[in-house]
């Protein structure tokens, strides 16, 4: 029998953002690029089947509505920033929640533009993500993404991660789990500067853990590289593969370059650049 | 054909290596209970049953007034009771069995170890400590942890050394770039010199293999932004009842080479390593 396999989405609204809008907005360029089943789990599935319908969706899946949050800055270009929570918890839980044998877990904000990522069902790894990334500004620091402290491991991003259902995977997901609960625990053990759990901390300190504590190959690499564009750049003009950001300029506030991707799959962390294009794209169809 | 470890201890002032090499032999114990080491010493060994044999230093001390000790390293060829030795430097610690280790040197007369690597087990960069090697395209050796078989290949390459040691200054001048030459003699710098004039590189180490290696823990090799001197000041060092080592959040294997002169006094490290062997 052929396994199953999709795609996974989170969408969980704060008052600032509507997740579920970039959800339907990205389940539609999966299916163009991926041409695979999409499944969607969200704490607004009411507002969901409302406003867009579920069409886009192979399955949604309700999650219990929580204020649970974590507050942070959501930065729009580099002049400007609101505070809203960030509801990143229970990520791990894609691994039961998922309906496929074979989940590619992408974040909402990941706008795929080819057929890059098709090539993980093939692939004879059971556990992908991406370490190498890069900034397509090509000119900022990216320590930060490197390493999540200086003495200690490697970073991993968790916006992108294909996974198959096997006990090894159902193991590193519940550690990922006991990593969240013990948040704090981990931060101090692993160096981490801020109080604010990441899923990309909990899954590099994961992954390290599965490794036995040194390089490993527990984790494979996801094909490419992963790019991404900071929240201090802006999403400023979209058609079909075609990307024009406004990269801030490292050293002068509020001054930007224009940077333009074709057939780029890029990070875009300016959630309210995203947003607004979101309307242009959704209005035009 | 026999074959074991040898260090060579030469306490100073502010350093016992003597403790530092009889760490090295309990650590050596606690995974390779068969593999016999040798000291080379003339100084007072209190623990001597953690060695196979206790050795004076031949042909006299040509390093009575030296402060790193190293005048006497190329001696060891001659001191060492074994067919096949290797040479390890006494501040190390042996966290694995290194059997596999000896069946890859039997493909090698002399091998020196040229990749080393950081704490996080990734590639050490050990360019700000070896500018010399760059500028002058030396062999990038690492005589902290070698090999030699007795026959007459390793015999001339250590007649060799024992010249370029002796006559460091010279060889010096001759061999290396006057901007990063150093002002002291390094047996590293000098075995390379050594491999350099008989043109002998492929045959004494290899830049493929990944064994036999060690952890570097010299601070500027190990891929920090911002860099304490001591790296005991910069990450964590742990140690379990059963000597498991972490330094961080990494489980050292293989042989970790630790620099520190304070590392004995810093850590509880002989207090572990002693509880664990009941000595």
């Amino acid at each position: 029998m052929s396994k199953t396999k999709g795609v996974f989405l989170f969408a969980k609204n704060n008052g600032q953002l509507d997740y579920v809008k970039q959800a339907v907005f990205l389940a539609k360029r999966i299916k163009k690029y991926l041409n695979v089943p999409v499944s969607l789990a969200t704490d607004s599935p009411i507002y969901l089947q409302e406003t867009y319908g579920t069409d886009d969706f192979d399955k949604v899946i309700n999650l219990d509505y929580t204020n649970n949050s974590n507050l942070r800055y959501f930065y729009d270009g580099a002049m400007s920033k609101k505070q809203g929570g960030f509801k990143n918890a229970n990520r791990a839980d894609v691994y039961d929640l998922s309906p496929y044998d074979e989940t590619l877990l992408l974040d909402t904000d990941y706008i795929i533009s080819n057929d890059l990522l098709s090539s993980v069902f093939e692939s004879n790894a059971d556990f992908m993500i991406y370490k190498k990334s890069s900034d397509i500004s090509q000119a900022r620091n990216e320590d930060e993404f490197e390493k999540i402290d200086d003495v200690s491991i490697d970073f991993y991003w968790a916006t992108v991660v294909f996974f198959r259902k096997s006990e090894t995977n159902k193991t590193f997901f519940d550690l990922v789990k006991h990593i969240e609960q013990e948040w704090h625990h981990y931060r101090r053990t692993y160096q981490v500067k801020s109080h604010l759990f990441r899923n990309d901390f909990a899954f590099s300190i994961a992954i390290h853990i599965m490794n036995g504590f040194q390089p490993g190959s527990f984790a494979e690499e996801l094909p490419g590289t992963m790019f991404y564009t900071a929240d201090r750049d802006i999403l400023w003009e979209m058609n079909d593969d075609k990307m024009m950001f406004l990269v801030g300029k490292e050293n002068y506030l509020g001054e930007y370059t224009a940077v333009q991707t074709k057939g780029l799959t890029v990070h875009v962390m300016n959630k309210f650049s995203l947003t607004r294009i979101i309307d242009k794209e959704l209005a035009n169809e | 054909m026999s074959r074991g470890i040898v260090v060579l201890a030469q306490n100073t002032e502010k350093v016992n290596y003597v403790d530092q090499a009889c760490l090295l032999a309990m650590s050596l114990k606690v995974h390779n209970p068969n593999t016999k080491i040798s000291l080379v010493t003339n100084d007072e060994v209190e623990k001597k049953n953690l060695f196979d044999k206790i050795i004076p230093i031949p042909f006299g001390d040509h390093a009575e007034h030296s402060d790193w000790k190293v005048e006497n390293r190329w001696k060891l060829y001659h001191a060492s009771p074994y067919d096949k030795t290797i040479v390890m430097d006494t501040d190390m610690l042996i966290l694995q069995n290194i059997d596999v280790w000896w069946d890859f040197l039997e493909n090698y007369e002399i091998y020196f170890t040229n990749k080393v690597l950081t704490y996080r087990g990734t590639p050490a960069d050990t360019n700000f400590y070896r500018k010399t090697f760059i500028d002058s395209n030396l062999p990038n050796l690492f005589s902290g942890l070698h090999y030699f078989k007795k026959c007459e290949f390793a015999q001339d390459f250590y007649a060799w050394l024992e010249l370029v040691v002796n006559n460091w200054q010279t060889f010096y001048e001759q061999q290396l770039m006057p901007q990063s030459r150093p002002q002291h003699v390094s047996i590293d710098v000098c075995a390379s010199i050594v491999a350099k004039i008989l043109d002998c590189e492929d045959e004494i180490t290899n830049s493929i293999s990944s064994l036999p290696t060690f952890v570097h823990m010299k601070s500027h090799c190990q891929d920090w932004k911002e860099v304490e001197n001591n790296w005991l000041d910069k990450v964590g060092f742990y140690i379990s009842k059963n000597c498991e080592i972490k330094i961080g959040n990494f489980i050292q294997n293989g042989v970790l080479h630790y620099t520190e002169d304070n590392f004995l006094e810093q850590t509880p490290v002989v207090e572990r390593y002693r509880s664990l062997l009941n000595v």
